[in-house]
C-alpha cells in the first residue's frame, strides 16, 4: 500500500495532516529530522562593540541568537560541510549588524543583515529596551546548522503526532454516560446509539473514558497503528511546506549515505 | 525582558508581550488575549503569564 | 587600570597601599570598571 497524505491544514507557519499507510518509524522519522536535521541560519557569534544596555553582554547575545533568520536551504550549507574549510566564505556565514540609541525599543527588524534574503522571520521581535543615553553596537554573524547542535538552529516547532483514533460503540443502550465523561465533547446520540461523527473523531485524545464509564463495555477505543495524525509548526525560517520538504530530503540523503556505506563493506 | 522563545517548545512568543501587556491593562481577559495572539500551548502560556519585567527596576543602575 | 567614581563621575586610578579602595577627590567608596575598547566576541548560545 502507498503512502498517502490528507492536508487539513496549511497555513504558512503551521499544518495539521493525516499521514496514512506509513510506519511508526517513519513518522517519527518525519518528526525527529523537522526538528533537528534541517539546517537553518541563526545567530552564532556576536562581536560586541558597545553595550551600556540592562542586559549582559552574554544575555544580548543569547537573544539574538534565539531570533529565527529566513534560510534558503539551496543557498547556505552549515560551516563544517562548506568547501572553504571553515574559513567563512559567504556560503556558510552572514553577517547582520544593530547600532541603536535609547531612549527607544530596539527591535529584530532593526538588524541590517549584509544578504537581502537573510532577514529576522518576525520583524517585531524585542531585543532590548534601551533607556535614554544607552547604546548598543554590535555585529552579529549568522552560522547554519542543526537542530540537535543548539535549539536556536531548530527549524520546526512543536513537531508531533498521534495516532488515528478508532471508537467503535457496539449494542448501545444509550445511556449517554460516555456523552457526559468525554473531555473534548465529541460524543452524541446518534438515531443507532452513541457516535462520533465527521471529523470530530480527530480531536478524540485516547483517554478511553468514555469506554471505563461504560457499565455494559459497548465503547471500545483503539488506535490505527498505520496512521498518523501530524502538527507541525515553524520557527519561520522556512515556511511549513518547505519544512517538511526539507525533512523527507534529509531523510532521503541519510538513507542513501547508509546505503553507499553498506555497498562499500 | 520576555525571554525570545519557549523554553519548552521553542516558539517565538517574545512578539506578542507589547501587545499583551497593552490589552491586558485595557481589561480584556488575559486568556482571550493570548488565544487571539496565537499562543495556544500551555508551556508557551505560562512564558507570559509568570512573566515579571525588570528592565524599568534595573534601568537606574549603570 | 582605569575605574570611575560613582559619584563625582571622574576617572580614578586606585593606589592599594595608600587609599585602598576610595575616589581620591570625593572619598566615595563605590568604583565601577570602565568598558575596555576592545571588541569582545561572544558566543550567542
Amino acid at each position: 500500500m502507498t503512502m498517502e497524505v490528507d492536508i487539513l491544514e496549511l497555513s504558512e507557519r503551521s499544518a495539521k495532516f493525516i499521514l496514512s499507510n506509513a510506519s511508526a518509524a517513519f513518522a517519527n522519522g518525519v518528526r525527529r529530522a523537522s526538528l533537528s536535521d534541517v539546517p537553518t541560519l541563526a545567530i552564532d557569534d556576536v562581536n560586541i562593540y558597545n553595550n551600556t544596555s540592562v542586559l549582559f553582554d552574554e544575555q544580548l547575545a543569547l537573544r539574538l541568537g534565539l531570533i529565527p533568520l529566513t534560510t534558503d536551504i539551496e543557498e547556505f550549507v552549515p560551516v563544517e560541510e562548506c568547501t572553504c574549510g571553515g574559513a567563512e566564505c559567504p556560503a556558510c556565514k552572514v553577517s547582520l549588524t544593530l547600532s541603536a540609541e535609547g531612549p527607544r525599543m530596539v527591535y529584530s527588524g532593526d538588524l541590517v543583515s549584509s544578504d537581502e534574503r537573510v532577514q529576522a522571520a518576525d520583524q517585531n521581535v524585542p531585543i532590548i529596551d534601551l533607556k535614554e543615553g544607552q547604546k548598543v553596537v554590535l555585529e552579529a554573524i549568522a552560522h547554519m546548522n542543526y537542530g540537535h547542535k543548539h535549539a536556536k538552529w531548530q527549524a520546526g516547532v512543536a513537531c508531533g503526532y498521534k495516532n488515528m483514533p478508532i471508537v467503535t460503540f457496539e449494542n448501545c443502550d444509550e445511556c449517554g454516560a460516555c456523552v457526559n465523561e468525554c473531555p473534548k465533547n465529541i460524543i452524541h446520540i446518534g438515531p443507532n446509539g452513541a457516535e462520533i461523527s465527521g471529523d470530530d473523531i480527530l480531536k478524540c485524545i485516547l483517554c478511553k473514558l468514555c469506554a471505563s464509564v461504560c457499565e455494559i463495555d459497548a465503547v471500545t477505543v483503539s488506535e490505527d497503528e498505520k496512521s498518523f495524525i501530524f502538527t507541525m509548526e515553524s520557527d519561520g525560517s522556512y515556511t511549513v511546506q518547505q519544512l517538511i520538504i526539507n525533512a523527507g530530503t534529509t531523510i532521503k540523503e541519510k538513507a542513501s549515505r547508509l546505503g553507499e556505506i553498506l555497498e562499500s563493506l | 525582558m520576555l525571554p525570545v522563545r519557549c523554553f519548552s517548545c521553542g516558539k517565538v512568543v517574545s512578539n506578542v508581550w507589547e501587545e499583551y501587556k497593552q490589552r491586558v491593562a485595557e481589561g480584556e481577559d488575559p486568556a482571550a488575549v493570548l488565544d487571539d495572539l496565537g499562543v495556544v500551548r500551555y508551556c508557551c502560556r505560562r512564558m507570559i503569564l509568570s512573566h515579571v519585567e525588570l528592565v524599568d527596576t534595573l534601568a537606574p543602575y549603570q | 587600570m582605569a575605574y570611575k567614581c560613582t559619584r563625582c563621575k571622574r576617572n580614578v586610578e586606585i593606589d592599594y597601599e595608600y587609599t585602598g579602595i576610595r575616589c581620591p577627590y570625593c572619598g566615595h567608596r563605590i568604583l565601577v570598571k570602565e568598558r575596555p575598547t576592545t571588541i569582545k566576541r561572544i558566543k550567542a548560545e
